[in-house]
């Protein structure tokens, strides 16, 4: 297998089409979250791979190439979902992923330690006809438990290919992809297999079905009349509207609905729901027709660690040890790591940069402007790369080893009061770190509103870089005392905006619905694919815009056009905040990256005669009250660039334009009332 | 004292009589269901009892009287008769008659209700699963099913239905195998009035109270 290397983020559709020209098989890969889908998808492809989106949603499907026997396959994989349809995200989009991209085979991986939930993603793929390769995946595990599964049975009664595999372990993926390629050349299955719900359902189903045949109703998908039947029973409206399009499809959806009503009538529910339960019901007899359990199973050390992390008395203090173990990591660990980076940066690579450009250009304005490339990446390397690192791993191994759903579990309570629930908690958590993976993050919150409350939630967590200003403008000049009460009033001001937000913002947040696993032990490969996987999107986003902001702040510096550019900002500054002129050109640097500030106030302050390297000297251009405002300012007001383009990202640019202005008034507003305040008690 | 009882009031009732299928009714909860503020309710509430329609006790909170009770259930009765009526004659979608039968069933005399039952063939239940009060047992049957958020570490029940406001988290519970007579267990319910960790079939869930609230279960 030879992995290609390419990354170009594109529409769905023409990724779909190219991968159907560029190779010899297409194979869409399937399956429930957290069934080792990933896995296989990473072991299959290597690196290289393509991340495709639908506008409007947060769910990617991921696209890539590889190759057996000089066959070249193009592999999609689809979004985990635990079904079909358009109730939810993730199964529309692997609804509509799988019809657009209309693959040759599709290979559904199952959970072998939960075969009967896992069949009915598979029972919904047989019906649209798709010809199927199961990978039944943690057999090992399985088999640990005490399962044993007749794996040719399963593949008797499915009719079609059934592979064990241990995805991280690697067990079982050629033969798995060669099954694929082999079925694939069987084409598309005109009949799904022999899968019959209850009578009185089947029934109707099969009378909609003839009609629709009868009628020659065409679908553009090219779906079986049967699949077809259903979706009209289940009353999906998306695809309601697409036979609309087709010749004839009057009297079929009047009958479809008249059948509908009759299966309610009958049953007491809506025939979605009914249809829904016939296939579970049929994938649970499959299941235990092959499935033999062992029952008296002995409390797993997973089940306990689980007990142990969700419990009202130990619950909440192993949640506080994790968070620190995760803050100190991030500050020892990714501080350590940029002190190693910039380090070696100023040492061995800017000395040659500087002197190499100097010489040819010599020492002017456009030089001392390219000057700031450099300086850009440095920042790239001190800020992004080794926060973001760091926080990647602990979030992947905390990942993979569970621990997340007891996080949700546990503090779902607390964040529902913001309009959010558990998943939000530990995005916000690593805003501590770095904003940006953090923003990232909310992709696991399923609507736009929560990502909105989130994402402007975590901005207004100071990271690693704000509390380095905090702790080298206040705690180092008027005591820890002083920067604790900063830490209160961030606080206070962060509870009252998630408060607030969940009161304004139109919608109302939905209710935790999420499945739960027990732990695992976090598999090491597994953890650094991930981590890797997500530094990447994350360098591939950041470093153009550090570079270019980095260029463009540095002409503005180099030409002094950046003084006259802030000097409209001095009655805000000096009325009404207090802080003096200069500070304003500080924030603004401060926008690249928020340490920058006090960079910025170290220089000037040198520049006004300080002696160099002795940071004692700040008090040269402000009191200690008018650190506290500028600190407190520097923690709330606008994120910096490469929050902003995450943020944008994420939530589009409209929402961060209002994020950031938002965010900018309240830095305004509490940094003159701290100043006022500062005014009347002295 | 005048007996008029207006639209605003039905709905107050009504809602007092579902939220006592739940359990004992506080004004504040009453307050976030009806989405008013509590100063809102406690003055709905104390016109209410000087029409005798309910008793509000500090320790067992609100409370339908005999007549309040009887005025409820009418008005339960009205709407899940026309949401038959809607379903069954005019041929509306489930998921569209709870809307539709709010606004018809406080335009009703006792006589149209008869009719329509008359034509329905008098049915038990609404085409939510749910019983319609007149009929034999209902108030049996109504009471049977409690919801999944009252329940307790280690019970376990058969789904009984699903409430019906949101069909699409109806639809994303089904496809989970949370449907109408799937059997759940209760493993465990986080601290603070946290979500409820539910067993169904070989999955574990983990369920908002929001959600858990609106899953009718029996026992077994």
């Amino acid at each position: 297998m030879k992995p290609e290397f390419k990354i170009v983020p594109v529409s769905c559709h023409k990724t779909f089409n190219k991968l159907r020209e560029d190779t010899d098989v297409t194979i869409a890969l399937a399956g429930n979250p957290n069934v080792g889908k990933s896995s296989i998808f990473n072991s299959l492809t290597g690196m290289g791979v393509e991340t495709a989106n639908y506008p409007g949603t947060s769910v990617d499907v991921h696209v890539a190439t590889t190759a057996l026997n000089g066959t070249r396959i193009g592999i999609f994989d689809l979004p985990g979902t635990y079904a079909l349809g358009a109730v939810s995200e993730d199964q529309w989009v692997a609804r509509t992923g799988v019809l657009e991209g209309n693959p040759d085979v599709v290979v559904i991986v199952l959970d072998a330690t939960n075969l009967a939930r896992n069949l009915y993603l598979a029972l919904q793929f047989m019906e649209l006809g798709y010809p199927v390769v199961v990978a039944l995946n943690v057999y090992d595990v399985a088999k640990r438990e005490g399962r044993d599964i007749d794996v040719k049975k399963l593949s008797r009664l499915l009719d079609a290919p059934v592979v064990p595999t241990v995805a991280n372990r690697g067990e079982g993926l050629k033969e798995l992809i060669a099954a694929a390629v082999r079925a694939a050349g069987s084409g598309r299955r005109p009949e799904p297999p022999d899968t019959r719900f209850g009578q009185d359902v089947e029934r109707r189903v099969q009378e909609l079905t003839a009609a629709i045949a009868a009628a020659g109703l065409k679908d553009p998908h090219d779906l079986p009349y049967r699949a077809m039947a259903l979706l009209l029973l289940e009353n999906d409206q998306e695809y309601i509207g697409l036979t609309k399009a087709m010749p004839g499809w009057e009297p079929i959806l009047e009958l479809a609905a008249g059948l509908r009503r009759q299966i309610e009538a009958e049953h007491g529910q809506p025939a979605s729901i009914r249809i829904a339960g016939e296939r579970h019901g049929l994938a649970g007899i499959i299941a235990s027709e092959v499935e033999t359990a062992e029952t008296d199973r002995q409390i797993s050390w997973g089940e306990r660690l689980w007990r142990y992390t969700t419990g009202p008395v130990t619950g909440v203090p192993v949640l506080l040890g994790v968070l620190g173990i995760i803050f100190v990591l991030m500050y020892f660990a990714g501080n350590g790591l940029a002190d190693l980076l910039s380090n070696a940066w100023e040492g061995y690579v800017l000395p040659p940069v500087q002197s190499g450009l100097f010489a040819v250009i010599g020492k002017n304005a456009v030089s001392q402007s390219l000057m700031w490339i450099p300086d850009g990446f440095e920042a790239a390397l001190t800020v992004g790369v080794p926060f973001v690192l760091v926080f990647y791993f602990v979030l992947a191994f905390l990942e993979d080893s569970g621990y997340l759903n007891s996080v949700a579990f546990l503090t779902d309570a607390v964040m529902h009061r913001f309009g959010l629930h558990g998943r939000a908690m530990i995005p916000i958590v690593a805003g501590a770190g770095c904003n940006v993976p953090a923003i990232m993050g909310t992709r696991v919150l399923t609507t736009l509103r929560e990502r909105v409350i989130a994402g402007t939630l975590i901005v207004m967590v100071p990271c690693s870089a704000r509390t380095a200003v905090i702790f080298g403008a206040v705690a180092f000049y008027a005591g820890w005392e002083a920067a604790l009460g900063l830490y209160a009033i961030v606080l206070a001001l962060w509870v009252l905006a998630g408060l607030g937000l969940n009161r304004i913002m139109p919608g109302k947040s939905t209710g935790l619905v999420m499945e739960m696993f027990s732990f695992r032990r976090p598999h090491f490969k597994t953890v650094v694919k991930k981590t890797w996987f997500r530094f990447k999107g994350f360098v591939l986003m950041a470093a153009p815009i550090l570079i270019i902001g980095s260029l463009a702040l540095g002409a503005l510096y180099a030409s002094g056009y950046l003084f006259d550019l802030v000097r409209p900002l001095s009655p805000v500054m000096e009325d009404w905040m207090g802080l003096p002129a200069v500070a304003g050109l500080a924030l603004v640097m401060g926008i690249l990256r928020k340490e920058l500030t006090l960079q910025m106030l170290v220089l000037l302050a040198i520049g006004m005669g300080a002696s160099k390297g002795v940071e004692h000297n700040l008090n040269l251009i402000m009191t200690n009250s008018q650190l506290f405002v500028f600190a407190l300012v520097t923690a709330i007001y606008i994120p910096c660039a490469a929050t902003i383009t995450a943020l944008g990202k994420e939530l589009g640019w409209s929402r961060t334009a209002l994020i950031s202005g938002f965010t900018i008034g309240l830095a305004v507003l509490v940094g003159g009332l701290a100043n006022q305040m500062f005014r009347l008690f002295g | 004292m005048p007996k008029v009882i207006t639209q605003a009031v039905e709905e107050y009732l009504e809602a007092i009589y579902k939220m006592s299928l739940e359990g004992p009714v506080i004004a504040a909860r009453l307050a976030e269901r009806m989405k008013v503020s509590p100063p809102t309710v406690a003055d709905m509430l104390r016109r209410l009892t000087e029409n005798g329609l309910v008793q509000v006790s500090r320790r067992h909170g609100v409370h339908l009287t005999r007549q309040g009770q009887q005025a409820a259930e009418t008005l339960v009765r009205r709407h899940r008769l026309w949401e038959r009526f809607l379903t069954d004659v005019l041929g509306l979608d489930w998921d569209e008659v709870h809307e539709e039968a709010c606004k018809l069933e406080h335009a009703m005399s006792p006589q149209v209700e008869e009719k329509l039952a008359d034509i329905l063939g008098h049915p038990d239940t609404c085409p939510h699963g749910f019983p319609i009060p007149g009929t034999k047992g209902a108030r049996k049957r109504e009471r049977e099913a409690v919801p999944l958020s009252n329940l307790c570490v280690g019970d376990e029940g058969v789904i009984e239905r699903v409430a019906e406001e949101e069909p699409k988290l109806l639809q994303y519970l089904a496809t989970l195998g949370l449907f109408p007579d799937a059997r759940i267990q209760v493993k465990e319910i986080a601290p603070f009035r946290g979500p409820m960790l539910v067993r169904v079939a070989g999955s574990q869930y983990a369920l908002g109270q929001e959600v858990a609230s609106k899953i009718m279960v029996k026992g077994k």
